[in-house]
């Protein structure tokens, strides 16, 4: 017997809020333009290189520097489709972006784990990133899922096998952030065309999607932007992300390290779409901040204001947004900091509308995973999607007879309208769960207990077994061609 | 020897929202009207009862039951000021409520504390009030005070008290939330008039205001009702608060709730208007939502609260100043609950552009002072004051030159421009305090350090010597008539 996977309840913000006017977009939109014309950003790809260079882009075969007249960023940046589709295993589980809806993820390419069982820290591997899918999988939070933690008992190949342990533990759609270079590009298609059943399905509901990082400041990574062209030319969604960080990688105000990060995303943008006119792309900028006493990368100072402004410049430029949110610098899950930091990003996020978001569930700066975080921080998730929902106000929710039945000093106990609603008033959170004594459990304690229990008694639909043997035959073939 | 008081730092929004429509707000008001005029409320003071039916309201003198004719309640409504001015001892401090800066107050009228010293939990004392006012006079965050615990070993004349250990240890403004009884408010006037020095500084920059809880649902109270009235004579603020809990004493809807809410508090706001036309009066709607097992009341499930922010935007409707409920956690130890809790509600507080707003500092459901807890709060606070600022994107902040001398692969931490800017960047004092051992320091007993050093040495300027004999003077004249 198992339990029903819950649906996926995306956030659907009744209210929108801009963080930055026209004027302040144009601005900042006219600054990226300058940059990439005038400055240039680093493409250390023979092939990405040449792509620029047929199509007028000015070229410096020895930097590897290219810079993009803004004629040509206009030119590709028209054919990048504004919404699209991330496809899954299961249909009822794709993703249509759209406006006003808004999807979440889990966090990334965490490299630590606080054992299941022994609670001990230790090196993640491909198990974890199976069980934390199989957790997401049953979450509706979670509309797809990011493998949170890195499959490191499978060095070379680890993204291959962060992908096998995801499509076996979920049917939801899966977004990689560590599959690099050309080759593990190929097997990543091959392995979801197996589930597809064809290319052109693949195309059509893509069930993996990339993002890959780019280099502050203003550079790309090789394997990295050419395993992008293989994915983008085949129909799967691939977004750049752009982490600058204010006082080392970037200027040290907001505004300096937003053009930055945006003219690293737009420049890889303006490729994709020379590589594949109308291949889905999306623009994600994370910045940080450098503690100055120590360079370390922070990303909740006090002053974090602009968290979601670039998802106004993502739009600005007509594509999707992929926001940043949670991640806590806290070293442990379940505290006062982890909390304090990250309470306020879903909400945020929701209001200022990006399409999709990571990540749920990882401490100490995106490294560590304690598997109950994932459970707290969807406590804060529905908070966000109940604030940001408009307020029924009609006949029967006012109440007005209701309130005229019992007048004043009475209560509303007996009345067939308070049965009737009690059930949806309130919606318990974590933090309002009872012991026997009738008091308040401890939050993280309910949650380290549903981890288990969703382990135990939700079982995500397998792969058929064919799939998952053709799977495993295209793992062992890349094991062998990649070590 | 004092020290100076650092300037507040209220929250002042860079965006606004609107929760509730136009076609809403109309249907709220419309349902209130409805209300106070077929149902009415019960008010059992004679004094209140007579000043009702002198102005045209249908007063029932057995039931004690007032039905207010809607044309009435607009008339008495329409003198109520929409901004005023509460003042502070200093007048550096005073709050402009005029809808541009959302003010917050501690939290108040807790139980218990957990002792400063021997970290035991006991009943708390008029001495808890003067520590904890004498702290958050210290802090920014905290635009005024509410005497943040009960001064139990002052029994009848508690509330006196309380006010005394304010005055003499805050140069802020004082709000009471326990001057009951038309005898008690007097001496509260008295003493207010002491501080304030002349009667026309005591009504332009009142030192001290009243809130006044209602009785859900529908009900006022006798000695709260008489009190205002006292207060609002010598020309102080007052507010009144509804707590009506979803599925008790209000219908099991949120906007059945609203109503019923509203009505007490503008039943009450029409009383003031009515006796002192032009009086300075808030309205103040902290509802909860009952536990459906328990049926305790939660400021913080999972949709409660958006209730606060409606209730601000009600208070607007009627034309009055807002005191929003913010914080007030039910979790029992300052952690990941008490941090999760109240950032996104007091965000959306400040975008709905609510005034004031109480409390900071309490746990277990306002009851239980952690000293603590008011620094880990005013994090929170001013990670929230941040993020609700606008941006700016000015050309010196838009670092294009900085970007172009640095180009790809290079970085910033030589450059003049980050090391200007990279000053202004605001870290937390509590969450990247390095450890010896390397990483950051638990931000709780960095907070805890915090209020011992803020006690050891922040002694803000004292009362006037004649001042504090004159206060001493009117304590022992209400403690012989009252105790």
């Amino acid at each position: 017997m198992t339990i029903e996977r819950p649906p996926i309840e995306p956030i659907r913000s009744a209210f929108r809020l801009r963080f930055l006017d026209d004027e302040q977009l144009n601005q900042l939109q006219e600054a990226t333009l300058v940059v990439l014309e005038k400055v240039g950003v680093r493409f250390p790809s023979r092939k990405a290189l040449e792509v620029f260079a047929a199509h007028g882009a000015d070229v410096n075969w020895q930097t590897e520097i290219v810079k993009i007249p803004r004629d040509l960023v206009w030119k590709s940046l028209s054919t990048v489709p504004r919404y699209f589709r991330l496809g899954a295993r299961e249909v009822s589980c794709d993703l249509q972006l759209q406006d006003g809806v808004t999807y979440f993820t889990t966090d990334g390419c965490g490299y630590e784990t606080i054992d299941f069982e022994t609670r001990q820290r230790r090196a993640s591997c491909k198990a974890d990133v199976a069980k934390m899918a199989h957790i997401a999988d049953y979450l509706s939070s979670m509309a797809f899922y990011w493998p949170m933690v890195s499959a490191q008992d499978y060095e070379k190949t680890a993204p291959l096998h962060e992908l096998d342990a995801s499509w076996n533990n979920t049917v939801k759609h899966i977004q990689s952030e560590t599959l690099m270079g050309e080759v593990p590009a190929r097997y990543a298609i091959e392995m979801a065309t197996v589930i597809s059943g064809s290319a052109e399905e693949l195309k059509r509901r893509p069930l993996f999607s990339l993002v890959v990082c780019t280099i502050a400041p203003l550079i790309q990574d090789t394997e990295g932007i050419e395993g992008a062209m293989v994915l983008a030319k085949a129909g799967i969604p691939v977004g750049f992300l752009a982490m600058p960080t204010l006082g080392t990688t970037a200027p040290a105000t907001l505004a300096g390290s937003f053009v930055v990060g945006d003219a690293e995303i737009i420049s890889a943008v303006v490729l994709m779409q020379l590589v594949a006119p109308g291949a889905p792309v999306f623009h994600s900028l994370m910045h940080a901040w450098a503690d100055p006493r120590t360079a370390a990368y922070v990303s909740y100072p006090l002053d974090s204001h602009g968290r979601c402004a670039p998802i106004d410049i993502a739009h600005h430029w007509g594509l999707p947004a992929f926001g940043g949110a949670y991640g806590t610098d806290s070293p442990e899950a379940g505290t006062w900091q982890a909390a304090a930091e990250v309470a306020l990003d879903p909400f945020l996020i929701g209001l200022a509308g990006a399409e999709f978001v990571t990540g749920i569930g990882l401490s100490g700066t995106y490294t560590l995973l304690y598997p109950e975080a994932i459970i707290l921080d969807d406590d804060l998730y529905h908070r966000a999607r109940y604030q940001l929902t408009r307020v029924d106000v009609s006949p029967e929710t006012l109440a007005v007879d209701v309130i005229q039945n019992v007048g004043p000093a009475g209560h509303f106990l007996a009345q067939s309208h308070t049965r009737k609603y009690m059930r949806d008033a309130m919606k318990r959170a974590i933090t309002h769960q009872l012991d026997a004594e009738s008091h308040y459990r401890n939050p993280r304690e309910v949650a380290i207990e549903k981890v288990s229990w969703i382990l135990k008694n939700h079982q995500p639909e397998p792969l058929e077994q064919a799939k998952q043997k053709e799977l495993a035959r295209i793992l062992a073939a890349a094991d062998r061609e990649m070590k | 020897m004092y020290s100076e008081t650092p300037l507040l730092q209220p929250i002042v929004p860079g965006y606004h929202l609107r929760i509730l429509s136009d076609d809403q707000i109309v249907q709220l008001k419309a349902a209130t009207l409805d209300i106070l005029n077929d149902v009415g409320v019960h008010c059992p003071s004679e004094k209140a009862l007579t000043i009702y039916a002198e102005h045209g309201a249908r007063v029932d003198f057995e039931k004690h039951i007032v039905r207010l004719p809607p044309d009435i309640v607009l008339e008495a409504m329409s003198h109520a000021p929409r901004s005023y001015t509460m003042g502070a001892r200093l007048p550096a401090f005073d709050l402009y409520l005029d809808g541009k800066a959302l003010y917050c107050a501690t939290d108040g009228c807790g139980v218990e504390t957990i002792d400063f010293e021997t970290r035991q939990r006991r009943a708390s004392t008029k001495q808890d009030v003067a520590t904890m006012a004498r702290l958050t006079d210290y802090l920014p965050s905290i635009g005024f005070y509410w005497p943040i615990v009960s001064a139990q070993d002052f029994p009848e004349t508690a509330p006196l008290h309380e006010l005394d250990a304010a005055f003499n240890n805050t140069v802020k403004h004082v709000q009471s939330e326990t001057v009951m009884g038309e005898a008690t408010a007097r001496y509260a006037v008295e003493m207010a008039q002491v501080v304030a020095g002349d009667p026309t500084v005591l009504r332009a920059r009142p030192p001290l205001s009243l809130l006044v809880c209602c009785i859900a649902p529908l009900a006022q109270d006798n000695e709260g009702m008489e009190s205002a009235l006292a207060f609002a004579e010598a020309g102080l603020p007052v507010g009144f608060m509804s707590m009506a809990n979803v599925g008790s004493t209000g219908p099991a809807t949120i906007p059945g709730t609203v109503v019923a809410g509203d009505a007490e508090i503008v039943s009450a706001l029409v009383l003031i208007q009515m006796a002192y036309p032009g009086a300075a009066t808030f309205h103040s709607f902290m509802p909860g939502i009952m536990h459906p097992r328990t049926g305790a009341y939660l400021g913080t499930a999972w949709e409660g609260t958006l209730l606060y922010a409606i209730g601000a935007e009600m208070a607007h409707a009627w034309g009055v100043p807002t005191l929003a409920g913010v914080f007030g956690t039910d979790a029992q130890v300052p952690g990941w609950q008490s941090a999760g809790d109240p950032a996104s509600s007091l965000l959306l507080l400040a975008l709905v552009g609510a005034e004031t707003g109480s409390g900071l500092g309490l746990l277990e459901s306002c009851t239980l002072l952690y000293p603590e807890d008011v620094i880990l709060d005013s994090d929170i606070y001013h990670r929230v004051r941040y993020e609700a600022a606008g941006l700016d994107t000015s050309p010196e902040l838009l670092a294009l030159d900085v970007i172009r001398e640095v180009g790809p692969r290079g970085h910033f931490l030589r450059h003049r421009h980050t090391r200007e800017h990279m000053r202004k960047r605001v870290f937390s004092e509590l969450t990247v305090q390095p450890a010896q051992e390397g990483g950051y320091r638990d931000p709780v007993d960095v907070a805890r350090e915090k209020v011992e050093w803020i006690l050891e040495n922040h002694h803000p300027l004292p009362l006037e010597d004649y001042q504090q004999a004159e206060l001493k003077r009117i304590l022992q004249s209400a403690q012989k008539e009252l105790g």
